[in-house]
């Protein structure tokens, strides 16, 4: 009996573990796992190494090594240069953060000056994997209708459904049921966007693509308008991919939206 | 008055659960896919506390949901409802005892309600159909679900005999008499 307990919590505790190494590993980015490379290389090395070495003698080609201590140190200035070009890239990626930063305050200030909004925060989030909801905190009483834009500082986010005195249901452009109508910025090509299921890598679908126009990646994608619930001209992200099938109008292409859904907090409602 | 403690201790791990779900669980997932509390809670309620309470409660919190959340009220509800009916089906036929039964039952009832939420709301907002993705969701969610239920099958078992014992009236079987 009392076996049977102990090996019902320590069955618990395994559990436990492998959930958290399972949620740690599936969020991890790959670029993190370099202490992991360090380690790998710092075992295996002197024997590939060593090895390396041996098959060298054998095959005769082992004159390499005589000018070993000239490569180590030329090796030596060549990691310093590195690293220091690797400090000024890395200031020069702050200062180009920072001005693409100014740049999209000024950009917002201007575009958006002529829309009466209010702002908002997300109070509740969807608990469904599928779809794509949020509840702000402004309601009727702060004028919010259904069918109003909401937008972030990045760009669009999504419309209201319904509303309350103090809360509002938004709809993003993430959820499944949802449809904007958007041109390309600098073509002008008109295509209509849908949420995906796949909305926690905050993408989105164009679909109906004109099979005359010409996608390319990193383009700025923005609503066109037309529909009735977006205006004209709200930022909705970048193109990320393009598909080309063999009947040219079922290309489709994936958006990255210019929100970060999963960290969006503050909203502006535009209330005209 | 057990029945009412019962109740009131069922709402409270509603919103101990619904907190988890949208604070938790939002940094604490696999690739973004959030477990469903809910099922476990609504199936654990239909199966020891019988056929009504396990409709009743699932309706409930799928309505409060639906009102929290949701485009539309009534589909979580009516989805919930029809896990904790055959949450109370399960109960007839299979051993609550066993952890792999539960695991089991969790697994089918996470299946159920997420396919069949999925295809009500597929039919009324006219989604583009992503079978993949949505298979692959489904399953990452699934096995987060049985996770969650080895390790609170103790809480499980133990939460699950009270609800019977305040809900499910002693049958003297008085053949035996």
């Amino acid at each position: 009996m009392y076996k049977k307990k102990r090996t019902g919590v320590v069955g618990i505790v395994v559990t436990v573990i492998v959930l958290i190494l399972l949620v740690i590993l599936s969020n991890i980015k790959i670029e993190n796992l370099t202490f992991v490379e360090n380690v790998f290389s710092t075992i295996v090395m002197p024997f590939q190494n060593g090895f390396t070495m041996l098959k060298n003698k054998i095959s005769g080609n082992n004159t390499f090594f005589t000018d070993l201590d000239n490569l180590k140190n030329e090796n030596e200035e060549l990691k310093q240069k590195n690293s220091e070009l690797e400090q000024s890239l890395r200031e020069l990626e702050i200062i180009k953060a920072e001005n693409t930063t100014l740049k999209e305050q000024l950009n917002l200030k201007e575009k958006y000056g002529e829309y009466n909004t209010v702002s908002g925060y997300v109070i509740n989030r969807d608990i469904s994997n599928y779809t794509g909801m949020v509840v702000i905190n402004v309601g009727s009483d702060d004028g919010v209708q259904p069918n109003m834009t909401v937008i972030a500082d990045k760009g669009l986010v999504g419309n209201v459904v319904s509303v309350t005195n103090n809360t509002a249901k938004v709809q993003t452009i993430v959820d499944p049921a949802s449809s904007v109508s958007c041109i390309i910025s600098t073509s002008k090509d008109a295509f209509i966007t849908k949420g995906s299921i796949n909305n926690s890598a905050n993408e989105i679908r164009a679909t109906y693509i004109p099979t005359d126009a010409v996608l390319v990646q990193d383009t700025s994608v923005e609503t066109s308008g037309l529909g009735g619930i977006y205006p004209k001209g709200i930022h909705v992200g970048t193109i990320k991919d393009v598909v080309n099938t063999k009947n040219p109008t079922d290309k489709y292409a994936t958006i990255q939206t210019a929100v970060d859904f999963s960290k969006l907090d503050t909203v502006l409602v535009i209330l005209n | 008055m057990k029945k009412v403690i019962s109740i009131i201790l069922i709402f409270v791990t509603f919103l101990i659960i619904y907190f988890l779900q949208v604070n938790f669980f939002t940094w604490f997932n696999i690739s973004g896919v959030m477990p469903n509390l809910f099922v476990i809670l609504v199936l654990v309620v239909g199966l020891f506390a019988g056929k009504y309470m396990g409709i009743s409660v699932g309706v409930i919190i799928g309505l409060l949901l639906d009102i929290f959340v949701s485009k539309k009220i009534g589909v979580t509800a009516i989805t919930l409802g029809i896990v904790g009916f055959i949450a109370a089906l399960l109960d007839k036929n299979f051993s609550k005892d066993s952890k792999i039964t539960i695991i089991l039952m969790v697994t089918i009832l996470t299946l159920l309600y997420e396919i069949l939420n999925y295809a009500i709301n597929a039919i009324i907002f006219s989604y583009s159909l992503e079978i993949v993705d949505f298979l692959i969701k489904l399953a990452i969610e699934t096995v987060f679900n049985i996770f969650i239920t080895i390790i609170l099958y103790p809480l499980i078992q133990k939460g699950g005999y009270a609800l019977e014992e305040n809900f499910k009236e002693t049958k003297i079987l008085t053949r035996y008499f």
